[in-house]
């Protein structure tokens, strides 16, 4: 076992390698950084660079990209309030008004930290767990999905906002949006009124980027318009080496929140579909519950970002688990890998480790040296960004509007998802006015598909045997945790001087 | 003096008819090839490779561009929609051409589009997990006897195949809809569900899962031993993956595309990816053959529908 991760580590150290590590980390981070654009994206643009390539290095590139992509999510979502994708939503909770107070760069080094630290827990974990896992996985079925979707949102429901009812809300509109498109079943079109572009129902990054980040954007615009906002933000920034600085023990005095956001996010990004920004709120939501000050969080806590950075960051490494015991893709980042694998030759599947394993260890071997390369890189670009922090608002805004929609254009090269962004901007603008967190609507829609297909499937399931249904531990342990967060909610919202969650 | 003015007046008319001007040097800029479903999958792994075999044997360029949603429908629909000269194609299996326009409402239809050249043949299946015990298609039936099987399929015209085979056999299945094989597999595997619809994902797990029963015309490349669909009940799922025109091509331009798919089709890249790393056979089949074929599968799977639907 030693010998193979040595030799692994040999191969994966060759400078080609390295480059190649490197150049997936920057572009992942610059493509990241810009609004609109995603590691997805940033993946499925740049894998016919990876055509010539030799398969570790293109493999490696990929991932480079995937984490370099996540991480540099969180500028944007701290500088411009406007996170690059739904997984750095709850960043732009506590990071914008850190960055508002004049910290952004202080928040840029959290988030960056946290993403790596937790990317390299992850990353272990996955080296340890990919063989025994398979059994686990196994365990989770249509009844188990659904019991574990119910309680991430009675959980999302009670942080989010400014009620749980409004969120709870929100989240069910999310869901309900999440039906238009072809039943699940009966394959029959609900809600399209015959346009061929609803048959799958809106699109998650048009929609995403839409109520999340142009929203945002728009209102920041209309804010200094009307002269509602002053365009103080560049001026807040410090200047002081006091007020940029972040020292390691500061850092890691966040440990049990940079622990417990790896954890969660590696756990979730070991089921097949849940996705990084369930990781993210669950991790958020964890962190606040455990907190000693609950009520500092979105207004600028560290530990807010943290908590999400360490989670969504989780996600890349052990997303490769499922990908790679069962050759089942855990999201469309790991999809689009094992798009690339085949390309090179690999065809992935449980047998993978044993037929190509010189690949996949030299594969686990990169990635942990990846998060050193990515500790360096985005350390150096973190002084890039931050001089965007001194430019005004009303500079940096309109490219911002134009990002958001060449970024929904590109993937796709559909003005109707151009439309579906536009039309949820004005949706989250409202809902903000309305004091609704958008942020739920666009999880709820998010995981509202799968939502409704696990529901669907184990009422499928429910013909064939109805009681053994229901007999599932995993299932019933996830729908008591669901029913004892509504109660908790519920009571707590009956004390009569509540301050707001 | 006037040479000039009659150059001018070449250029501008041959700028305004692209299509016929410049047809003897086809192709002239990049070729569209459409491949209606999410990057990552089988049919787009082929399609880029594909792409690549043939952007060298017509001496051009080709791009995949990917249309992923409803089923392969939202893609398909739009090549069906693009201009007929020749620079924008589409790789599709055939039952994304044919099966919607029989049993849904779109746009187009078997006539909307030129078959060029038939490149490979899917390997869709019936297929349990080792653990279930259920090792031949007679142990299926007869499990199916003692209680009620669920199964998962991944979109209609598995569901309808699957359910086509239950009415046959007197049996009532229930049907569980995955998303594909992704989804699928863990379920199989984890004995969520009793048995399963593949459409070619199970040769990457075949040391875990029992092949019962093709569905397609012929034996499964590799489980060739397993019995068919067609030998049972003498109709069987289109298999064909197909590059596809929209209807109305150029003479000129269609004789080079079928002359440089089978070149393409042919190339040790594509029938590598397929027979080594993919596990379905590659095919070349054009002409009046393939029209001839997907007329025949175009009325079978009428048939289906009409027993199915009722």
């Amino acid at each position: 076992m030693i010998e193979v991760f040595l030799h692994a580590f040999a191969a994966a150290l060759d400078p080609m390698n390295l480059v190649f590590i490197a150049l997936g980390i920057t572009l992942g981070i610059v493509i990241g950084v810009l609004p609109g654009l995603g590691s997805v994206t940033a993946m499925a643009v740049l894998i016919p660079l990876t055509f010539y390539m030799s398969p570790l290095a293109a493999i490696a590139f990929l991932v480079g990209v995937n984490k370099g992509g996540t991480s540099g999510g969180a500028i944007p979502a701290i500088l411009l309030n406007s996170p690059g994708s739904p997984e750095a939503a709850t960043t732009a909770w506590d990071g914008y008004p850190m960055a508002r107070r004049g910290e952004a760069f202080r928040a840029m080094k959290f988030a960056l930290f946290s993403s790596i630290t937790g990317d390299t827990i992850s990353d272990i974990l996955l080296v340890i767990l990919v063989v025994p896992f398979a059994a686990f996985a196994l365990q989770f079925g249509p009844v188990e999905y659904t019991a574990v979707l119910l309680f991430s949102f009675a959980l999302i429901a009670g942080i989010a906002g400014d009620s749980p009812l409004k969120s709870g809300m929100a989240i069910f509109i999310g869901i309900f949006l999440a039906t238009v498109g072809l039943d699940p079943v009966s394959s029959t079109p609900r809600l399209t009124f015959g346009r061929i572009e609803l048959y799958d129902g809106f699109s998650l990054s048009a929609l995403a980027i839409g109520a999340l980040a142009l929203g945002s954007v728009v209102m920041q615009v209309s804010d200094l318009a009307t002269g509602r906002a002053a365009d103080d933000f560049a001026a807040n920034q410090a200047e002081t080496k006091e007020g940029r600085r972040l020292s390691a023990r500061e850092f890691f005095s966040y440990w049990r929140t940079l622990l417990r956001g790896a954890l969660t996010g590696s756990l979730v990004g070991m089921l097949p579909g849940l996705g990084v920004t369930l990781a993210s709120f669950l991790s958020y939501s964890a962190a606040k519950r455990a907190s000693k000050t609950p009520e500092a969080f979105g207004k600028g806590t560290p530990d807010g970002i943290v908590a999400t950075e360490s989670a969504n960051s989780a996600v890349v490494g052990s997303n490769l688990v499922p990908t790679i015991a069962l050759g089942i893709p855990g999201n469309i980042a790991a999809a689009l890998l094992i798009g690339a694998l085949v390309m090179h030759g690999v065809v992935p599947g449980p047998f993978m480790l044993t037929m190509h394993g010189e690949l996949i260890y030299g594969l686990f071997a990169s990635m942990i040296i990846a998060n050193l390369i990515h500790l360096i890189i985005g350390r150096a670009g973190l002084s890039l960004w931050v001089q965007f922090a001194r430019i005004p608002r009303r500079l940096i805004l309109p490219p911002v509007l134009m990002f958001s929609i060449f970024g929904i254009y590109l993937p796709t090269q559909s003005l109707w998802d151009v439309g579906v962004m536009l039309a949820f901007a004005g949706l989250g603008i409202l809902f903000s006015r309305a004091g609704i967190s958008v942020v739920c609507t666009v999880i709820g829609f998010l995981l509202g598909e799968m939502f409704e297909t696990s529901l669907r499937q184990s009422l499928q399931l429910y013909q064939v045997d109805g009681f053994s249904v229901l007999a599932s531990p995993v299932a019933a342990i996830f729908l008591l945790l669901a029913i004892a967060v509504v109660f908790r909610a519920i009571w707590r919202g009956r004390k009569p001087q509540e301050t707001p969650a | 003096m006037l040479s000039k003015i009659v150059k001018a007046a070449c250029t501008v008319a041959a700028l305004a008819v692209p299509g016929m001007a410049f047809a003897a040097d086809y192709p002239t800029k990049p070729i569209t090839l459409i491949v209606p479903y999410q990057a990552g999958g089988s049919v787009e792994t082929m399609g880029r490779v594909f792409a690549d075999e043939l952007g060298s044997a017509l001496g051009g360029k080709v791009l995949v561009k990917t249309q992923p949603g409803a089923g392969g429908k939202i893609g398909t629909t739009a090549a069906s929609k693009a201009g007929a000269d020749g620079y924008t194609l589409l790789f599709a299996p055939d039952s994304t051409v044919l099966w919607p326009p029989i049993a849904e409402d779109v746009d187009y239809s078997l006539e909307s589009f030129t078959p060029i050249a038939r490149v490979a043949m899917l390997q869709m299946a019936i297929v349990t997990s080792k653990g279930s015990g259920i090792e031949t298609y007679e142990d299926l039936l007869a499990a199916s006897r003692e209680g009620k099987l669920s199964y998962a399929d991944q979109n209609a015209i598995s569901r309808a195949f699957v359910n086509y085979i239950g009415k046959q056999e007197g049996l009532d299945w229930v049907a569980v809809p995955t998303k594909g094989g992704g989804e699928m597999v863990p379920f199989l595997l984890g004995g969520k569900i009793d048995f399963a619809w593949s459409g070619g994902v199970h040769n990457r797990y075949l040391d875990q899962m029992n092949v019962v029963l093709g569905m397609i015309d012929a034996p499964l490349q590799r489980s060739p031993d397993v019995p068919t669909i067609q030998d049972k009940f003498g109709v069987a799922m289109p298999a064909g993956a197909t590059i596809w025109a929209p209807a109305g091509l150029p003479e000129d331009i269609l004789s080079q595309l079928v002359e440089a798919s089978l070149t393409a089709a042919g190339s040790e890249a594509f029938t590598s990816l397929l027979n080594d790393k993919l596990g379905m056979p590659p095919a070349a089949v054009s002409g009046e053959e393939l029209t001839n074929a997907l007329a025949e599968i175009d009325s079978g799977l009428a048939k289906v529908y009409e027993t199915t639907s009722q």
